[in-house]
C-alpha cells in the first residue's frame, strides 16, 4: 500500500485528527490573543512593567515545549486543557511584544495632534492607536498562531489528541507513513492559516 | 480673548521656571507670535492655553472663562491645533481627517461632508481629488494645508499653532504663510503661533511676544518691535537687517507714487509739461478707451520734444499687486534688472511705481525714528 492509498484508506481518522488539532490550536489561539492584546495595551503606559512583563514572556518562550508542557501536568493533569493553557503561555511573547512595540512607536506627533484636538485616552487607544499599529499586532498574531500550530503536536504527549498523536504513533509502530501525513498535515494547515492571516495583514498596511 | 495672569509653569520643584509669572492678553481676531529661542517657554505658553501642559499657578481666561473651570476635552474640541509636521491620522482619509472634530461634536454626515469640501476649497485643493486620499499621497505642503483645514473643521474661535509651516521648504512656506493670511482675512480668528523665525513673527503677527527663560521680554506689533527693541536680546533676535526686515513690514500700497497718464495722440511736450508739474520722472500713456500702452521716460521726452509719443514708448512690463510686501518687489526689480516696478490691483490699470530710491526712502525713515527712539 502506496502512501496515498494509505491516506485515503485512513481518511476519516486523519480528517478528525486535524479538526481536533486545529480546534486545540484556535481555542488556545483566542485566550492568548485576548490576553497578550489586554497585556500588551496596558503595559504601554508604564515603562517599567513593559519590561518585566516582556522578560516574563521572553523566559516562557525559552523552556522547551516539551517541559512546558511536562510542567503543567501536576498542576492541571493530562488533556487538552493543560495543552491549550501551554499553548497559551508559549504564544504570549510574540504578540505582547508586537502589540507593546506597535503602539510605543508611532509617531508621537500625531498622538500630540489626537490628544490636542480633544480626543479622550479610550478614544486615541481605539481609534487612533491600535489600528496604526494593527499591521505590526497582526504580524505578532501571525508568529504566534505559526507556532501554536506547531507546539500544538508536541501536546499530544500530554494527551491532547490532534496530528501530534498520529505522529507519535507512527514514530511507536515504526510507521513511516503515519509520521510523514501527521507532518505534512501540520504543515498544510501551519501554511494556510499563515497566507490567510497574511492576507489581513496586508489589506490593513498602510 | 485670551488671558494670562500670573501665569507660572514649574516642569518640577527643582527646575528652574520654565514660564514665569506670565501676563498677557491677546486680541480677539488677532494672531498672537510667540517668538523666542529654544527653551524660552512658548511651546509651554501655547499648550497651556489647551491644557495639554498643566499651568503651576495663575489664570488662564479665554473668553473671559477660566479654563480651570472648564472639562479639557471639551476646552480642546473649541480650540483649533496645528502642529509642525501636521499629525494627519495617517490610517485615515484626508475627509476623515477633518471629520474627526465635528464627528466628536456629533455632527450629522451631510453637514461634515459639506464642511469638508467647504475647508478643502478654503485651502485651495480640490475636494473631488483630495478628500478619499491618504496624507501619504500628499506633498508636505498639501499636508499642511490638510492640517489647517482639520484645526478649522468646527469653525474654532481660538486657534493654536505650533511652528506649522516649520518643515517646509521656504518657497512652499511662504506660499502658505501667504495663503493662511489669505484665509485669517477673511476668517477673523484669534491665533497664537508659535515660531522661532524672526521674518516669519514679522509677516504673520498682528502682535509679537518675545520670551526669554520663560520671562515675556516684549509684547508689541512687528514695526513697534524692529523700530524700538525693547533691549538688547530682542535686537539680537531681531539681527542687523532692521532695515531689510521692515521691507517685510511695508506694503507697496504704503509708499507707492501716484503717476499722471497721457493720451497716446498727445504731443511730447505736453507729457514733459506734466511730468515737470507734478514732479514725477514717468507718465502712464493711455489710448483712447483709457486702456494703459505703456509709459514714458523724462528722460527720452527731454530729448524728443517733437517726437510722437508711440516713439519712446516703453513697455510696462511685470507689475506687482498693491499688498505686495517693499522686499517682494526690490526682489522683482533685482531679477528684472530694472530701477522702478509698476504697481497694479488689475490687470490693464497702473496704480503707481516705486522706484529703488522710493525703497530706500521708506525704510530709512524708519531707521532716522529708531534713531531719535532710542
Amino acid at each position: 500500500m502506496n502512501i496515498i492509498e494509505f491516506f485515503i484508506s485512513r481518511w476519516d481518522a486523519i480528517l478528525q485528527m486535524t479538526i481536533s488539532h486545529f480546534t486545540i490550536v484556535i481555542l488556545a489561539m483566542i485566550i492568548s490573543i485576548i490576553l497578550g492584546v489586554i497585556i500588551g495595551i496596558l503595559i504601554t503606559n508604564n515603562k517599567q512593567l513593559a519590561k518585566v512583563i516582556l522578560n516574563v514572556a521572553n523566559i516562557l518562550m525559552t523552556i522547551p515545549s516539551l517541559a512546558l508542557f511536562s510542567v503543567l501536568i501536576p498542576i492541571m493533569g493530562i488533556g487538552k486543557a493543560p495543552a491549550i493553557a501551554g499553548l497559551v503561555l508559549y504564544t504570549q511573547l510574540p504578540i505582547i511584544r508586537n502589540v507593546y512595540t506597535g503602539i510605543i512607536t508611532i509617531d508621537p506627533s500625531i498622538i500630540e495632534a489626537a490628544r490636542g484636538m480633544g480626543l479622550s485616552n479610550t478614544k486615541i487607544m481605539f481609534k487612533i492607536k491600535i489600528p496604526l499599529a494593527f499591521p505590526v499586532i497582526m504580524a505578532g498574531l501571525r508568529t504566534a498562531t505559526v507556532m501554536g500550530i506547531g507546539i500544538g503536536a508536541i501536546a499530544a504527549y500530554i494527551g491532547a489528541g490532534g496530528l501530534g498523536e498520529y505522529i507519535f504513533q507512527g514514530i511507536n509502530r515504526g510507521n513511516d507513513r503515519m509520521i510523514i501525513i501527521g507532518a505534512v498535515m501540520v504543515s498544510l494547515i501551519t501554511i494556510i492559516v499563515d497566507k490567510g492571516l497574511g492576507l489581513i495583514q496586508k489589506k490593513y498596511e498602510l | 480673548m485670551i488671558r494670562f495672569e500670573n501665569v507660572v509653569k514649574k516642569y518640577n520643584e527643582l527646575d528652574k521656571m520654565a514660564v514665569d509669572n506670565l501676563n498677557l492678553h491677546i486680541k480677539k481676531g488677532e494672531i498672537c507670535m510667540l517668538l523666542g529661542p529654544s527653551g524660552c517657554g512658548k511651546t509651554t505658553t501655547m499648550k497651556m492655553i489647551n491644557k495639554l501642559i498643566k499651568s503651576t499657578s495663575g489664570n488662564i481666561y479665554i473668553d473671559d472663562k477660566n479654563i480651570d473651570k472648564v472639562d479639557p476635552i471639551k476646552l480642546r474640541l473649541s480650540i483649533g491645533y496645528v502642529i509642525q509636521g501636521t499629525g494627519l491620522f495617517p490610517h485615515m482619509t484626508i475627509g476623515e481627517n477633518i471629520a474627526m472634530v465635528p464627528k466628536e461634536l456629533g455632527w450629522d454626515k451631510a453637514r461634515i461632508d459639506a464642511r469638508i469640501d467647504e475647508l478643502l476649497e478654503l485651502m485651495e485643493l480640490d475636494p473631488k481629488v483630495y478628500k478619499d486620499k491618504r496624507p501619504k499621497d500628499l506633498s508636505g505642503g498639501q499636508r499642511q494645508r490638510v492640517g489647517v483645514a482639520r484645526a478649522l473643521a468646527a469653525d474654532p474661535p481660538v486657534m493654536l499653532m505650533d511652528e506649522p509651516f516649520g518643515a517646509l521648504d521656504p518657497i512652499t512656506r511662504g506660499k502658505l504663510q501667504d495663503e493662511f493670511l489669505r484665509v485669517q482675512e477673511k476668517l477673523g480668528k484669534t491665533i497664537v503661533f508659535v515660531t522661532h523665525d524672526i521674518d516669519e513673527a514679522i509677516k504673520m503677527g498682528d502682535k509679537i511676544a518675545i520670551m526669554k527663560d520663560g520671562k515675556l521680554v516684549q509684547y508689541a506689533s512687528p514695526a513697534e518691535i524692529l523700530s524700538q527693541p525693547a533691549d538688547d536680546f530682542v535686537a539680537e533676535l531681531i539681527g542687523g537687517n532692521g532695515a531689510i526686515k521692515m521691507m517685510n513690514l511695508i506694503k507697496c500700497k504704503d509708499v507707492l507714487r501716484k503717476l499722471p497718464s497721457i493720451d497716446i495722440e498727445s504731443e511730447s511736450i505736453l507729457a514733459l509739461n506734466l511730468m515737470k508739474e507734478q514732479g514725477v520722472r514717468n507718465i502712464i500713456v493711455k489710448d483712447k478707451n483709457h486702456k494703459v500702452l505703456g509709459y514714458v521716460r523724462y528722460k527720452d521726452a527731454f530729448k524728443n520734444q517733437n517726437a510722437p509719443l508711440a516713439n519712446i514708448l516703453n513697455e510696462i512690463g511685470e507689475t506687482v499687486s498693491p499688498g505686495t510686501t517693499l522686499k517682494e518687489a526690490l526682489s522683482l526689480m533685482f531679477s528684472m534688472g530694472r530701477k522702478a516696478i509698476f504697481i497694479s490691483k488689475e490687470k490693464g490699470s497702473i496704480d503707481g511705481i516705486i522706484t529703488m530710491d522710493d525703497l530706500l526712502k521708506a525704510v530709512n525713515d524708519d531707521d532716522q525714528d529708531e534713531d531719535t527712539l532710542s
